[in-house]
């Protein structure tokens, strides 16, 4: 199936036409999307700066990422849902859109990435390396151009 | 008088290279910016209403935090005066852009409200749980940013 039959397929489907049909819904499921967007970039932002020594250094970097990651997976899991009923609303705009699939590359990267975090807190929390330190400033980098390439999606670069 | 600033405002050279090449660009940056502000500010509000980092003072989470939201906040407001320049009178006339501004007043005050007297007694529960008043203003807080974050996406969906 082409990407353009899978989008006009995708559209006809009922919880397409009952998103399309709801007054307010896309701009409602896209609010959520942001405000996901926004706290994981922070809870990113946090444990990053962490693992590079800086921020809430008064807490441990495992303690830390105990807290923040498992947030920052919930996030994610709303972030996939809201963005899937977007996917499905409007296919038109995102499945044949290089922008989209700019922002869905750098989002498995950004959860690699989250899961290596995860691990490295874990194992080896308070060994600080310049390596570690330029993957967590590039971790963030990454969630910036998601919502970057996010955003592009609505320009169709 | 209005009228006349902002269709000055929107004929600089400035706005019309924003409103005809890099508005994409600007409004990335806009969202990026605004981005950081709300998620640091969600960190700390939480922390304000005692339901995360407790085991960290409250001052202490928002004296590392906060620099980074001010920072970022100072590059929104940047961008988002730039955004309003390349189509001024579009954007004054526009009802979701004005809630926004109201939210963004709003949550100015509250913040400002919170600085001026709750936070004056936070040694007493710095460590503990916050009063009332302070947990009122974390959840009021919360409350605005997503409002500014709703009303600013559907300015895009009432925007000529």
């Amino acid at each position: 199936m082409s990407a353009r039959a899978l989008s006009n397929w995708l559209s006809s489907t009922a919880l397409s036409q009952l998103v399309q049909t709801t007054h307010g819904a896309i701009a409602g499921i896209q609010m959520v999307h942001i405000v996901c967007l926004a706290t994981l970039v922070a809870l990113a932002l946090s444990v990053s700066l962490r693992v590079a020594g800086r921020g809430l250094v008064a807490e441990t970097l495992s303690s830390l990422a105990g807290r923040f990651i498992p947030a920052m997976w919930i996030c994610l899991g709303l972030l996939l849902l809201t963005g899937a009923l977007l996917i499905v609303a409007e296919p038109h705009r995102t499945i044949t859109n290089p922008a989209f699939y700019t922002k869905m590359a750098l989002l498995a990267i950004a959860i690699a990435l989250t899961a290596w975090i995860a691990s490295i807190a874990r194992s080896r929390p308070e060994k600080r390396t310049k390596l570690r330190t330029a993957v967590a400033a590039l971790y963030v980098l990454i969630w910036l151009c998601i919502i970057v390439a996010g955003r592009y999606i609505a320009y169709r670069i | 008088m209005i009228a006349e600033f902002l269709q000055w405002l929107q004929g600089t050279p400035l706005a019309v290279s924003i409103a005809e090449e890099w508005f994409p660009l600007v409004e990335s940056l806009h969202v990026v910016t605004m981005a950081i502000v709300a998620g640091s500010i969600f960190i700390v509000d939480t922390r304000l209403i005692g339901v995360t980092s407790k085991k960290l003072g409250f001052s202490y989470v928002s004296d590392r935090l906060l620099p980074w939201t001010w920072g970022a906040f100072a590059c929104s407001v940047v961008t988002g005066t730039l955004m309003f320049s390349s189509n001024a009178t579009g954007y004054y006339d526009n009802a979701a852009f004005r809630v926004k501004m109201l939210l963004l007043l709003l949550a100015g005050l509250n913040m400002l409200y919170f600085q001026k007297v709750t936070f004056r007694g936070v040694s007493a529960w710095d460590l503990g749980r916050p009063p009332v008043a302070a947990r009122v203003a974390g959840t009021v807080s919360i409350g605005l940013w997503c409002g500014v974050i709703g009303f600013g996406r559907w300015i895009g969906f009432t925007q000529s």
